[in-house]
């Protein structure tokens, strides 16, 4: 072949060559612009098997159909929602690789994970990368400092406060001189051990005596030992924590056939009404502290309606929405509300302004799923209200009005 | 087909890579390796030093298991013993390279204490035994705050190497690339030694053994030291890589983890515990690929298809066993004897 004769192979490549680069500058602000104005992309790793799935899928359901019921009223600021949920299994392993797939793939602004495990893992991560604001299932007070852990928040109040509420709830309902004796039942685990010196701390500040505390394996069998310390204590309130069902029905039981006038309390993941129901018998009497409305309590709860209403026509096989699809569904209002500030104040979605717009988050109405107005300045909601079962209706009943945290 | 491969003294017999097919595929492998993280994404990067860590901790159980024939459930322990070293180390201002195989060491010396018991009990007795010292363990964990964290959990600092922090997924793969091949091409060279053949004439019949003139009580102990050296640097790595722990990482079910990838990839090969590692870190994310590209058209597909991976990826371990009780490595075999006689005879 000539040389100086133009080869048309070559032409050829160094044609597409140009037109692939031509393509491809072009597309860098088309890019940029759909980073903008595309779709907002909520990433997840919910415990959808594994230990926690009594509660993950619930999580899961919740965030997902307020994404799907947010772009049916146009998304936020006029962008859709996608969200992308990958199960978790409740290991930290996996649950970390869930989050750098999705962060590695879509880089959602916003992540919401399953344990206090992976929050404490991926939070050195998170403060690196200073564009995600996570969320997660853990109400850990070691989470909810938005000095040392700034990119995180939780739905409800930790542990801690949990506890607060139902010892202010004790201190107040009490009568006479002398305040009710308190012990605290709880589980070997992170999540059991938590909110216990908190809680000590706080029992002692309202003047309330813990005359008891006992540790158990999270799903102890034989408590008997246990009820003989409880009954030689005499408290008139054991606060249970760290469980979800195991043991409390047990301890329960048997505190009934020694004759103990005690009066048994929890904390979250024991109180939605499937776990009640679980506990059979041993449900009467039973209270606690939750921060959500039950679903079927929608008097003065717009948004719980609109939950009813949602999961009636996409999930008419559910006749019950959990207090975890709650969770979801606010975790999702949070999620998308500090988005929508960051987007009208013409913020990027970076860590640094969406920690902002969430602390600017105050007297925030979530439309009833909490009893007060909203403030994440702490980045948790510090309120709940003290439910109790009532053996006619079959359901949790507000036994208090809602509850502040100090 | 294999060719040039005609042994004329006794240190070619004696080479670990004996052709230079051989020694072409592990110069393309190592070079493979030192290029991997500029090609592949930040989740496949972050995959690798997970898989990286896991094959350092199954080759720890498959040199006390696969090789001695000393079974042990307290596997996930000794890691987190080098994980909470390496962290209360590191917190002193020790460097990573230091920190790093003194983590593995004191799981070393406590290695040598749980392994007295397996001088008079073998089998699942030595199984029980071991399984009492993950209890332990994990108790201590929890309860020694001071040093531990305790429920709470250790911060890990940043590794550091030459003012650099490697505080990524990229930097951290080359640290623990380094310590697997360094620990793999160590144990490869263990079984060619007096000690490695030792471990193997014990696994095989200890009482034989005993009068071939084998120590057993040094042996034995030297294989649980080996081990759980091994799974102290895994853990230390692993404290490293995430930077944050809790004693709800070591469980029970991480030691039937590694029992199972070493029983799944091939009991007494290294080429077994790497694809034994491979097997089990891999599968559950290929299966949760799966189900997040049917979840592309079908988002509530996710609640049902969930589930189903357990079940599949159980499923798959069960038929593994059953098939090929050998493990993945007589796969692999099969496949290597069927290409050296190719393609004169297939």
């Amino acid at each position: 072949m000539n040389d100086s004769q133009p080869n048309p192979l070559r032409r050829r490549i160094l044609g597409a060559s140009a037109g692939a680069t031509g393509l491809a500058t072009a597309g860098l602000p088309l890019q940029a612009a759909l980073a903008q104005s595309g779709e907002i992309v909520f990433g997840a790793a919910p415990p959808i098997t594994g230990v926690f799935a009594f509660a993950g899928v619930g999580l899961h359901q919740g965030l997902g159909d307020y994404c799907e019921w947010r772009n049916t009223k146009g998304g936020i600021a006029g962008r859709k929602i996608k969200y992308i949920g990958e199960d978790s299994g409740y290991k930290m392993d996996q649950a970390m690789s869930v989050f750098k797939k999705i962060m590695g793939a879509h880089k959602p602004p916003v992540f919401y994970g399953d344990s206090t495990a992976w929050a404490k893992a991926s939070a050195k991560e998170v403060s690196q990368m200073g564009s995600v604001l996570t969320c997660s299932p853990s109400f850990s007070s070691d989470l909810a400092d938005p000095k040392n852990v700034p990119y995180y928040f939780m739905a409800g109040p930790t542990y801690a406060a949990m506890c607060e509420i139902l010892l202010q709830y004790i201190a107040r309902t009490s009568k006479g001189a002398n305040k009710p004796a308190v012990a605290f039942v709880y589980s070997d685990t992170e999540f059991g051990r938590d909110p216990i010196s908190a809680a000590k701390a706080t029992a002692q500040k309202l003047g309330i005596p813990v005359v008891m505390e006992i540790v158990t394996k999270p799903g102890a069998v034989d408590v008997s030992s246990e009820v003989a310390k409880l009954r030689r204590a005499k408290p008139d309130f054991v606060i249970f924590h760290g469980y979800v069902l195991a043991p409390i029905p047990e301890f329960i039981k048997q505190m009934r056939e020694a004759g103990m006038n005690t009066t048994p309390m929890g904390t979250i993941w024991s109180m939605d009404k499937t776990t009640v129901d679980a506990m059979g018998a041993a449900a009467e009497g039973w209270m606690g502290v939750l921060p959500y409305r039950y679903s079927y309590d929608t008097k003065d709860a717009p948004t719980m309606q609109i939950i009813k209403d949602y999961t009636a026509k996409a999930r008419p096989q559910m006749q019950y929405v959990p207090t975890f699809y709650t969770n979801g569904w606010l975790v999702g209002m949070i999620f998308s509300e500090v988005i929508e500030r960051c987007l009208k104040a013409n913020k990027a979605l970076t860590g640094p302004n969406m920690k902002a717009a969430l602390e600017s988050i105050n007297d925030w109405d979530t439309g009833g799923l909490t009893g007060l107005l909203v403030s994440l300045k702490g980045h948790q909601i510090g309120s709940g209200r003290i439910y109790a079962y009532d053996a006619k209706s079959k359901l949790m009943e507000p036994a208090s009005g809602w509850i502040k945290t100090a | 087909m294999r060719i040039r491969d005609f042994h004329q003294s006794y240190a070619h017999d004696e080479a670990i890579w004996q052709t230079p097919t051989s020694r072409l595929w592990l110069a393309a492998l190592f070079i493979a390796l030192l290029l991997f993280p500029f090609t592949a994404n930040g989740y496949i990067v972050g995959l690798a030093c997970v898989l990286g860590i896991h094959v350092i901790g199954a080759a720890g159980l498959n040199i006390m298991t696969g090789y001695t024939g000393l079974i042990s459930l307290g596997h996930a322990a000794f890691m987190g013993v080098g994980c909470y070293t390496a962290a209360w180390l590191g917190q002193r201002g020790l460097p990573f390279y230091l920190t790093i195989p003194l983590g593995g060491l004191v799981a070393a010396l406590l290695g040598l204490v749980v392994g007295i018991p397996s001088l008079r009990i073998k089998g699942l007795y030595l199984a029980v035994a071991t399984l009492a010292m993950q209890f332990i363990l994990v108790f201590v964990f929890r309860e020694w705050e001071s040093v531990t964290g305790g429920v709470r959990g250790v911060n890990v600092p940043n590794a550091e190497l030459f003012g650099i922090e490697l505080n990524n997924d990229f930097r951290m793969y080359y640290v623990i690339a380094f310590f697997a091949v360094l620990l793999l091409v160590g144990a490869r060279n263990l079984f060619r030694t007096r000690i490695g053949r030792a471990f193997i004439a014990i696994r095989d019949k200890d009482i034989s053994a005993e009068v071939l003139g084998i120590n057993l009580f040094r042996y034995k102990l030297l294989a649980f030291a080996i081990g759980s050296f091994y799974a102290g640097v895994a853990g230390a790595l692993l404290g490293y890589f995430y930077r944050a722990m809790t004693p709800e990482y070591f469980t029970l079910t991480l030691s039937i983890f590694y029992l199972a990838a070493v029983i799944v990839g091939g009991l007494g090969t290294m080429l077994g515990t790497i694809l034994g590692a491979v097997f089990m870190t891999l599968v559950p994310e290929l299966l949760r690929a799966v189900v997040s590209f049917i979840a592309q058209w079908a988002p509530r597909a996710v609640e049902v298809l969930s589930p189903m991976q357990e079940i599949v990826f159980g499923l798959l371990i069960v038929g593994f066993l059953v098939f090929e009780p050998h493990g993945l490595v007589e796969i692999w075999r099969r496949v290597r004897r069927f290409f050296h006689l190719w393609p004169f005879r297939a």
